[in-house]
């Protein structure tokens, strides 16, 4: 079975005797998911959904689930978080992605040992005026910066036009120069209803990335939310399903008190868009492919939303 | 001397106060406008006719009995306008190489029937004129036309500067003024530039209504500047320093109409000729002219007449202008006649609007309603938890509505035009109207899977949001304006919004 190319004698012996050691170990501390991760360190999971903590405390354990932040953010990296800070919103109307998430999300990277972590979002009807309220009502400024995530306005002249390969509807989009500059891409939506695409989760976030997002509202919503992803896939996807807008979404009301909003305690982290945006439609309470966008980008072969194919981890805290 | 320094101080404070009233924040902004401009002649006069409040009215009375015992004071200390120019002359005099002004003779025939054409067309309901000449206005729309933009652009570019150095601000947004309303603006501008350098106060004693009302009121004031013939050597020293060139030592008269009370002439006598004491009884009679009496006559009897028919005439042009498809104008300003009778278009909820949505029009309102500010949804939006313009509006044309009377105004209605839609012309998603309406008046209908926009007038506030958001061109939702405010439906969630104890269950849908 092993490859005699590869590897020598020695490697062999010591790979085989610290195996076994392993293996041992664990069998006796009856930790056998220990070994599993050693004995493959390259295959870490497709998804994983934990459910029933507190976003900082879920998303330390759904990190660690997938292997730890070190596999996607390396030392003296600079990172962008892209939340959902769509609308003027209160955290408690679901609307926007939960500010406590940002902040341990952010502390997280900076422990990986990040350079800086931006964090951005090109608001729903982009006015000056409306950025900073929207901003500041989410609560993510402040948690941002109490993480020291530098938190970046929209403004009009920060946008590069790109080519979407292999784009259907969507050609070119004016992306926003941070994410084309960093070196590593995280989404970070919340699962939310949506008013004319259903639902808002991972992939419609990222309209927040550019500018152009009206072209998507005129040449059809769900094929342009579809084709971007061939553009530039996120690093990682982290879908924050703890308090989630049943209805009246995407902004939901301006009084948090008739939102309506069912706490799902849940948290969804995978590197591949459309099953995370598949996953999070289940917890909905819909069907993938009920939703247009995730059909038409799992048959773009953006992404998997079969999630009976894929290895999910899950967690009930 | 004291007298000026103390006009030096007062009228440079007024100055910066004003600027910082139009380029502040929000909050600098509505606590310096509650007692900055009840005490502004104009605004606190309009504001005191369409919606008496009690500091307008102390204001008011406050201006005329400070003219009637030291003349045009007003001019020199709380004038906005007034410091701009003494700031203008000033440069103007580093420039020049024989410093000083000299005697005009007024132009009484022009300020006169200025004046009275000003009050007659504000009696029958349009305010153009107070507009284009109120100083408080004029200078309100200096600040928001040219200075803004320059304090805007510059603040944008010191964001450019630190952003490779990882700080990030909010950028800031100028206000929306086409190039009719600017080249207005414009003229005023460089006409008062030109009078203010080569002529010294003359647009106060020329054109601007209030100096020319509060000229009236300083014949008979309680103090008076008196130049003493006897002891005068005719060295045209004041009349060198008079800005408003009211000092003729020929026949050592001085016009009290036309002095704005800078009080410059009792520094540049050095034998004290010129006083400024209370006014001889004997002055009085000699002062009272012929043609002023015709004048003030004439003027009186107009008022009568315009008020006795002036019912009529606004109902006429209130008619007159409702016919044609009036602009949305702000909430609080209860509809398009008490707006466009109110607005001295000073141009101040332009500046503060925080979207900029507030845009000066030309002629929008008609040639009665010069330079108004109207909701300009092509631009932006009026934002929903936000009820400023009312906050801070002069002359009551908006009224402070509290930010729950705001959010059920009805400024406007939204209409659908399901022959340009895109859900309805291709059956395809799009739904970017529905996304931003804060009142939930656009609703989706599902039609095989196809999510098809319908608007619920009833919670409708016409704020714009929609017509903004929308990508087709021509737009295919708009906004009309309600010409009389109406009150929108609360809107209630027909679902259940609780937050359900759902028990952890374990289990994951997938």
């Amino acid at each position: 079975m092993i490859d005699t190319q590869k590897f020598n004698r020695r490697e062999v012996i010591s790979k085989g005797l610290s195996l076994g050691l392993i293996a041992g170990g664990a069998a006796i501390l009856g930790k056998p998911d220990f070994l599993l991760a050693k004995e493959k360190p390259a295959r870490i999971p497709d998804l994983v959904a934990v459910k029933n903590g507190e976003p900082d405390a879920m998303f330390k354990k759904a990190i660690e689930l997938m292997g730890g932040m070190n596999q996607f953010v390396k030392k003296g990296q600079t990172v962008v978080v892209k939340p959902n800070i769509g609308f003027p919103r209160v955290p408690e109307v679901g609307a926007t992605t939960n500010p406590l998430l940002i902040k341990t999300l952010i502390e997280s990277c900076y422990t990986a040992g990040a350079k800086r972590v931006y964090v951005f979002d090109n608001v729903v009807t982009a006015t000056p005026g409306n950025a900073r309220n929207c901003y500041k009502l989410s609560g993510i400024e402040e948690a941002s910066k109490a993480a020291r995530g530098i938190v970046v306005p929209i403004d009009d002249f920060s946008y590069r036009e790109v080519k979407i390969p292999g784009g259907k509807k969507l050609k070119t989009a004016d992306v926003h120069s941070l994410i084309l500059d960093c070196d590593v891409f995280i989404n970070a939506p919340v699962l939310k209803h949506h008013s004319s695409a259903h639902l808002s989760i991972a992939m419609k976030n990222l309209m927040g990335i550019v500018k152009n997002r009206m072209e998507y509202h005129l040449t059809g919503l769900d094929q342009c939310i579809a084709d971007f992803c061939m553009y530039r896939k996120p690093d990682l996807n982290v879908v924050d399903a703890y308090r989630v807008l049943m209805s009246h979404g995407p902004s939901g009301p301006s009084n948090p008190r008739s939102a309506n909003v069912q706490m799902k305690k849940t948290l969804l982290l995978s590197k591949d868009i459309v099953a995370i945006d598949a996953a999070a439609a289940r917890i909905f309470g819909k069907e993938p492919e009920e939703i247009d966008y995730i059909r038409i980008a799992h048959a773009q072969k953006t992404g998997n939303m079969n999630l009976k194919e894929l290895k999910i981890v899950t967690y009930a805290m | 001397m004291n007298l000026i320094r103390i006009r030096k101080v007062t009228s440079g404070i007024i100055l910066i106060l004003f600027i910082l009233l139009f380029l502040g924040s929000e909050k600098l902004s509505v606590s310096l406008s509650t007692f900055l401009l009840p005490f502004q002649g104009i605004p606190a006069l309009v504001h005191t006719v369409t919606q008496p409040e009690a500091l307008c009215i102390i204001g008011l009375i406050f201006i005329v009995v400070t003219t009637l015992f030291f003349g045009r004071v007003y001019c020199s200390f709380l004038c906005p306008l007034g410091a701009l120019q003494d700031l203008l002359i000033a440069g103007s005099q580093r420039f020049r190489r024989q410093p000083g002004h000299s005697f005009s003779r007024p132009l009484n025939g022009l300020r006169y029937s200025l004046l009275a054409l000003t009050v007659a067309t504000a009696l029958i309901g349009s305010l153009s004129l107070v507009s284009l000449l109120d100083p408080t206005s004029l200078a309100g729309r200096i600040f928001t036309h040219f200075l803004q933009p320059l304090f805007v652009w510059t603040y944008n570019l010191g964001i450019l500067v630190l952003k490779p150095l990882n700080i990030y601000l909010y950028p800031k947004q100028t206000a929306f003024v086409s190039l009719s309303v600017l080249a207005v603006t414009v003229v005023f501008f460089l006409l008062m530039m030109y009078l203010a350098a080569t002529r010294g106060r003359l647009y106060c004693n020329t054109f601007c209504p209030v100096g020319t009302f509060l000229g009236l009121l300083s014949h008979i004031s309680v103090f008076h500047f008196t130049l003493n013939q006897k002891s005068c050597s005719e060295c045209v020293r004041c009349e060198n320093m008079c800005k408003a060139g009211c000092i003729d030592p020929q026949t050592a008269s001085i016009d009290m109409s036309r002095c704005v009370g800078c009080f410059n002439c009792l520094n540049a006598c050095s034998k004290a000729t010129i006083i400024y004491q209370r006014r001889r009884s004997q002055t009085h009679a000699h002062t009272w002219s012929p043609a002023r009496r015709g004048f003030i006559l004439g003027s009186v009897a107009a008022a009568a007449g315009f008020i006795a028919f002036n019912t009529n005439i606004r109902t006429f042009l209130v008619t007159h202008a409702a016919q044609a498809n009036p602009p949305v104008t702000p909430p609080g300003s209860l509809n398009t006649k008490h707006f466009t009778q109110a607005c001295t278009a000073c141009s101040l909820c332009v500046s503060v609007c925080p979207t900029q949505v507030l845009t000066p029009t030309f002629m929008d309102f008609g040639v009665s309603g010069l330079l108004q500010p109207k909701m300009n949804y092509e631009k932006s939006f009026c934002e929903y938890k936000c009820n400023i313009c009312g906050k801070v509006c002069p002359t009551g044309a908006i009224l402070a509505l509290s930010l729950d009377e705001k959010k059920l105004t009805q400024i406007g209605k939204a209409e659908l035009l399901k022959d340009v839609c895109v859900v309805f012309v291709d059956h395809r998603n799009c739904g970017a109207c529905g996304e931003v309406c804060p009142t939930h008046a656009i609703r989706f209908v599902d039609k095989e899977n196809i999510l098809y926009p319908e608007i619920d007038k009833q919670y409708c506030i016409g704020c714009g949001a929609c017509q903004l958001a929308c990508p087709t061109a021509p737009r295919s939702i708009i906004v009309h304006a309600k010409p009389i405010h109406k009150k929108a439906e609360k809107y209630f969630s027909p679902e259940t919004a609780v937050e359900q104890k759902t028990p952890p269950d374990q289990a994951f849908p997938f």
